[in-house]
């Protein structure tokens, strides 16, 4: 075949998946990336809080140790980190998935929430709760430890799995002591929380 | 690909070409189906964890987290993305027109690609992975899966640059597609996870892995096929090559823009979903014209699948294909799509392109290839009749219970006041349905891998006839006429 014919169909071929990967893929991407906090204004109304995504928030030590095992784990396959508009599903009806009801906060995820993580753990399935929130969820270290040992103790029906071996059996009784790797893990689920509030700088969407 | 009668010369050429691929082809396949086997148990045994939560609670290695993404590896990586690579190697030589010059390079590419596996497999399954649907393995692990994948395809593009200078068939288009845009989805996507700032897009770029996975590898390579194998099978040329032709350049032109309506609602630009969600409905279009092109090439002629396993496996593979476009189609709309994203319908719809088109029409091409490279006939046609009844019982079972669990479970979970586990209860007898079509799958692709295995060793039956299914072997004409098509 002659090599006009070949590389013509080889340019074909190339610019028909160039278009959406350049507009659907790599601008989107160059825009989102290395995002900065937006300011608060005044109209906003916040105080103690400089910017959106809150540095306090920025994940570091143990709660970042705690992200990689909730990834080796796979504990997205079965659990999304994503509250989506009503439109789009009913999340925003189950009490307490969309953050703090009693303050006003609760409400869709944002992009900027993610900016604390590597990868944004959206999620494959919904088999499990969404833990957008769950850091105001779950107040107690002690309930979040026992969702990971023993599920089904505090739920019958759960479907969850225990994470046995992520605690070591306590020498003084039946109980079991939490290992650094599940404490990590705790600090990580504690420190999920997705309701700052969004600065009336930032469109919707963008 | 008419029904003129080859001459000698054009008969010992093509003999010549499948002597040529013989051992890196059967390579690619026998590994393939190894770790198809693996990928099936796999399949098995996360299903059933899931099922009864409390299994194995003390084993680290059998949490659904982990089990599940390796199974998905070792589907994907090991068999799907090999096997393709045998079939387009042959593909590719037979219309070319090129021997296969270097075998040991390519057995050595391919002894690296199933290291890349075994890797990306071992490493999610000991606690490393990253929880990124289908590229969760460490960063260091997916160059070495690129540079395989190079040094194999490498040797495709010459061959079909050398070619003469009559008309290209679509199989060789379909071939050629797969062959250049795997590599770009892969590295894109690998370097958007691993080397990105902007952690919201990462997470979608594996969405749109996945789907593009689907159109740009699998459904390609099974498209080549059916062109191939329907045409060779029936003495007929393609119903239209024309509409052949635009069905390629449709399906080309959109698939890239699809991915992003498995988050619909999430955290993207509503363009981005609402354009995904467009692109798949636009596919199904390019699908059903796919497949009826390719069932009128059949017509009058739909007995032959009665006997012949080439054409059965791949007709059903096409008639998957229309499945998987329908649904994908259907799950991309709100009405569907807020209830089934996140539902066990994603795994439903992901191993209906992994297994129910792409692997069937791939197993199509498997029955037809390996006696003309090994010289022998496959041993027995009951066997490849088990193989076929219980795989496709398996993928409807499986289909059909994440579809229907999957609109159970969406259902319950928008019951916003029902306690949430409930949404557990109601779809988890769907999910024993899931386990069940794994245990049936695992056992016809035991049948399978045995099958292969003898032909690897030598051990077919060393007659002229092809091994038929409800036939003497050997004898089409006896088929043919119990057919009523003589």
């Amino acid at each position: 075949m002659s090599s006009n014919k070949f590389w013509k169909l080889l340019g074909a071929l190339g610019v028909v998946f160039a278009l959406p990967w350049l507009f659907l893929i790599v601008i989107p991407f160059i825009k989102m990336s290395n995002a900065k906090p937006v300011p608060y204004t005044e109209a906003d109304g916040v105080e103690g809080i400089a910017a959106y995504p809150d540095k306090a928030l920025q994940r570091h030590g143990s709660s970042d140790y705690g992200r990689q095992i909730y990834a080796a784990e796979g504990c997205a396959y079965c659990h999304t980190q994503v509250v989506r508009p009503t439109y789009a599903g009913p999340d925003m009806w189950r009490p307490g998935w969309g953050g703090r009801e009693e303050e006003g906060l609760a409400r869709e995820t944002h992009p900027g929430d993610y900016a604390t993580e590597k990868v944004a753990m959206l999620g494959y399935q919904r088999i499990g709760q969404d833990l957008s929130n769950v850091g105001h969820r779950i107040k107690s270290r002690e309930v979040m430890h026992q969702h990971l040992a023993d599920p089904r103790g505090l739920d019958p029906d759960s479907g969850m799995p225990a994470y046995k071996h992520l605690y070591k059996k306590s020498s003084i009784d039946d109980g079991y002591v939490p290992t650094g790797k599940a404490e990590a893990l705790v600090d990580y689920l504690m420190s999920l929380k997705k309701d700052q509030k969004i600065p009336s700088a930032v469109v919707s969407g963008s | 690909m008419t029904s003129e009668q080859p001459t000698p010369e054009e008969m010992s050429e093509r003999a010549a070409i499948d002597r040529s691929a013989r051992f890196p082809v059967l390579f690619f396949f026998t590994s393939a189906a190894a770790w198809l086997l693996v990928a099936t148990l796999l399949g098995f045994f996360s299903s059933l964890k899931l099922c009864v939560p409390g299994l194995w609670d003390n084993c680290q290695f059998m949490g659904y987290g982990r089990l599940f993404p390796a199974h998905m590896n070792a589907l994907v990586y090991g068999w799907a993305m090999q096997a393709g690579l045998g079939v387009v190697l042959w593909l590719m030589a037979r219309l070319s027109r090129n021997k296969i010059e270097h075998p040991v390079a390519l057995i050595v590419a391919g002894a690296l690609w199933n290291a890349g596996v075994t890797l990306s497999v071992v490493t999610v399954w000991f606690g490393f992975g990253n929880s990124v649907p289908l590229l969760d393995f460490p960063a260091w692990v997916w160059p070495i899966m690129a540079i395989a994948y190079a040094l194999v395809v490498v040797w495709i593009l010459p061959m079909f640059r050398s070619r003469g200078e009559s008309l290209i068939y679509v199989s060789e288009m379909f071939v050629l597609g797969a062959v250049v845009w795997f590599p770009w989805i892969f590295i894109t996507a690998n370097l958007l996870i691993n080397k990105g700032t902007a952690p919201v897009m990462a997470a979608g770029a594996s969405a749109w892995f996945i789907t593009n996975l689907s159109y740009f590898w699998m459904a390609p390579i099974a498209l080549a096929i059916a062109y191939y194998i329907i045409p060779k099978i029936t003495g007929r040329a393609i119903f239209s090559y024309p509409l052949a032709q635009v069905s390629f350049w449709i399906l080309a032109a959109l698939s890239g823009w699809t991915g992003f309506a498995r988050y619909m609602g999430g955290p993207f630009p509503a363009w981005m979903s609402a354009v995904s969600g467009t692109a798949s409905i636009f596919i199904l279009l390019a699908i059903i014209v796919t497949v009826v092109n390719l069932l009128m090439t059949l017509k009058g002629a739909t007995k032959i699948w009665e006997f012949s396993p080439s054409l059965r496996f791949t007709v059903f593979g096409m008639l998957m294909l229309a499945v998987y476009g329908l649904l994908s189609a259907m799950s991309s709309t709100y009405i569907f799509g807020k209830s089934l994203q996140f539902s066990h319908f994603v795994v439903g719809l992901d191993t209906l392109a992994f297994y129910g088109f792409f692997s069937m029409t791939v197993f199509g091409a498997i029955y037809f290839i390996v006696p003309r490279i090994t010289g022998n006939e496959w041993p027995s046609g009951k066997r490849i009749r088990t193989h076929f009844w219980f795989s496709t019982y398996g993928i409807i079972t499986l289909v059909v219970c994440m579809l229907i669990g999957g609109i159970a479970q969406g259902g319950s979970l928008s019951q916003w006041n029902q306690a949430f586990s409930t949404s557990f209860v109601t779809s988890s007898a769907y999910v024993a349905g899931r386990c069940i079509a794994w245990a049936l799958i695992s056992f016809s692709n035991f049948l399978f891998l045995y099958q292969l295995a003898l032909m690897f060793i030598g051990k077919g039956r060393k007659t002229s006839g092809p091994t038929l299914i409800h036939a003497e072997p050997g004898k089409v004409e006896s088929a043919k006429a119990a057919a009523g098509l003589n």
